[in-house]
């Protein structure tokens, strides 16, 4: 009988420090097998552990393409990140997964395609903006909005670059507040809609962050003419099993682990009590 | 199904067979409160009766521990060792158990066992036999004749094992599955042939249990039901008893149908474990998350989520039943009395209000 509460060993290739409290990791099964059978969808989570310390789940933020090696980002709040913010190169950590629904990937080809990020709420969503960015021509219009509270707040700085360069990809960003080199954008991101020349015909829209925002981004794109089952966000719970056994997440009958994490804005409205 | 006749007198030697290769435990005295233990000898034969004896804590430990550890760990030079912990392999034998408690372990099959079988669940419930005892009459708190959960276990349950029915000399034995068979082939000649017309006083006494409820607890469920499944439930209701819940999650650790749990790790000097502990959903913590930010914040938010789970008409077709056998535990345990047939007749004395946000609940009764 298998046990899906016993943790695989995974070791860290890779540590990218996004933000003063944010770092990516970029990890590889021990196992052999278990590293050439690892696929994961966009959208899905790990739940990630320190052995004694904790576990938490983390949404898979590299591209499902490339699934020898996975990354998630973490920033350090609790006990397990903070755990997790001392491991170094070559350390290894515990991971179950991957769980939980995926974001539509073939059933949005040939739609226009938006993306509203806030902070590290970038982090899911990249799993699946990368493998639409290599399927490009399956997609009409492209275009990613990004908010953070900072410049210093923004996640994957490098690779922001590339897609801001990428001709096909119309990428804007914005900061809360700015700092003495930023040139950009300032205002939250509800502010910079007016002048992204949004395309509402046939879209679908992604959109992932703090509650706060998206609130408010739901708010802004009913008001432009989305539909609320083109609207596609993520829940996030508290949650332990990864599972749907352990309870904590459930809201109405659905268990955020098992039936989401992704959820449309309809699925939303339908659930016995307010989530955004 | 197979009927037989058993002599009282000869109920400890059977016991004492079984012995052999299991564990058994059934409804003991501790200090002036009934728990299962391990069976004494002589047993308890008064709490063997067909009065119902519900012992304080439901019988879900024996496949769900308060707590449990889920995996050991120890640093071994570079690597970490995962050891899981092994159980026995001796089977464990429930006497005395009621409908409502097997009832209660039916729920929580269906719950591990759905989408994936839950490792640590399944491995104890395949060594689990019931012999459960009908009740041929309630006591105070019981309100199963509500919930389908009693007041006799209906054969066609798939956890029926062996039901004893109390015929004062003896009792009537029904049995079913293969592991109840077993435990009568232990000493066949204990069970004697019944007669016919022995059905006849079995569903007689069926009948009387059923007509020996009080009208207190009993309860209008199906009204409940509805208005949950509609949410229409006015929010003051929640909030009305929500303030008298205590938080003490009391309820929820003597339901015979509250699975939800946390997980607490531990670590000394490189070795440690990971274990599942019993969690409530009646806690503030329960969905508080590392932020601070809390979902359910509100008791009252708590409160409802508790009975949306048990009652909703959404997880009736999930789980194949509601979320309550009426063993009457949660009104004993609650310093609040808010046990569920108490917040069933408060829903049903108040007035029905839409409370969706927009559009119609996913699942109508239809």
């Amino acid at each position: 009988m298998e046990n899906i509460y016993l943790p695989n060993f995974a070791r860290i290739k890779n540590i990218q420090t996004e933000t003063y409290d944010t770092k990516t990791f970029e990890v590889e099964f021990v196992d052999p097998t278990v590293r050439e059978t690892f696929r994961f969808k966009s959208g899905q989570f790990l739940e990630v552990s320190v052995p004694g310390v904790g576990e938490s789940p983390f949404g898979v933020a590299s591209n499902p393409n490339r699934p020898e090696s996975f990354s998630f980002t973490v920033r350090a709040v609790g006990s397990l990140t903070r755990a997790l913010h001392k491991l170094t190169v070559g350390d290894t950590l515990g991971v179950r997964g991957p769980f939980g629904n995926n974001f539509p990937f073939e059933e949005v080809k040939g739609k226009n395609i938006l993306f509203v990020a806030g902070g590290i709420g970038l982090c899911p969503l990249r799993s699946l903006i990368e493998p639409m960015i290599d399927a490009r021509t399956a997609f009409g219009d492209f275009q990613i909005l990004y908010g953070a509270r900072t410049p210093a707040d923004m996640v994957y700085k490098d690779r922001l670059e590339e897609w801001e360069k990428m001709p096909d990809i119309r990428f804007v960003r914005t900061v809360d507040v700015g700092d003495a080199n930023w040139t950009g954008n300032v205002g939250v991101i509800t502010t910079i809609f007016p002048k992204a020349n949004i395309v509402v015909e046939n879209t679908v829209c992604f959109v992932c962050g703090p509650p706060i925002m998206i609130r408010f981004v739901i708010l802004e794109l009913l008001g432009l003419g989305f539909a609320p089952e083109n609207i596609i966000s993520t829940l996030e719970r508290y949650m332990k099993c990864g599972v749907g056994k352990c309870g904590h997440c459930a809201i109405g009958q659905k268990y955020v682990c098992f039936d989401g994490p992704v959820f449309s804005y309809k699925e939303m409205t339908k659930l016995p009590e307010k989530v955004v | 199904m197979d009927t037989y006749l058993l002599k009282k007198t000869d109920l400890p030697r059977w016991v004492e067979l079984i012995q052999k290769s299991n564990d058994v435990f059934a409804p003991s005295r501790v200090q002036g409160e009934v728990f299962f233990s391990p069976i004494s000898f002589p047993p308890d034969l008064d709490l063997l009766t067909g009065t119902a004896t519900l012992p304080y804590l439901p019988p879900k430990d024996f496949v769900f521990p308060q707590a449990e550890e889920l995996f050991s760990f120890s640093q071994q030079g570079e690597e970490v060792k995962l050891e899981v912990p092994k159980i026995s392999g001796r089977g464990t034998v429930l006497l005395g158990i009621r409908s409502c408690d097997i009832t209660g372990i039916g729920w929580m099959d269906k719950f591990y066992q759905e989408n994936f079988k839950d490792f640590y669940y399944t491995r104890r419930r395949e060594n689990l036999t019931f012999i459960s005892i009908a009740c041929n009459q309630p006591v105070k708190n019981c309100f199963c004749v509500c919930c389908e959960g009693g007041p006799f276990l209906d054969p066609e349950h798939d956890e029926f094992d062996i039901q004893l029915v109390d015929l004062k000399e003896n009792y009537l034995v029904e049995s079913k599955s293969e592991k109840g068979k077993k435990l009568i082939a232990l000493a066949p000649e204990l069970f004697l042939k019944s007669a016919p017309s022995v059905k006849e006083i079995r569903d007689q006494l069926e009948e009387k249990s059923r007509q020996s409820f009080l009208t207190e607890p009993t309860s209008y469920m199906s009204f409940a039901i509805r208005r949950i499944t509609e949410n229409s439930v006015p929010p003051e209701v929640w909030t009305e008893l929500g303030e008298r819940c205590f938080d003490d999650g009391g309820c929820t650790f003597v339901c015979p149908c509250c699975s939800c749990f946390g997980v607490g790790y531990l670590s000394e000097g490189g070795k440690g474990c990971h274990y599942r502990f019993w969690d409530s959903c009646d806690y503030s913590g329960f969905t508080r998350e590392v932020s601070g930010h809390n979902p359910r914040g509100e008791k009252g938010e708590r409160f409802k989520r508790r009975f949306y789970h048990k009652l909703s008409y959404q997880y009736i077709k999930r789980d194949g039943r509601i979320g309550c056998v009426g063993c009457g535990r949660c009104i004993t345990a609650c310093p609040g009395e808010v046990g569920m047939p108490a917040v069933v007749e408060r829903i049903r004395n108040s007035k029905a209000q839409r409370n969706y946000q927009s559009g119609k609940p996913e699942e109508s009764l239809g």
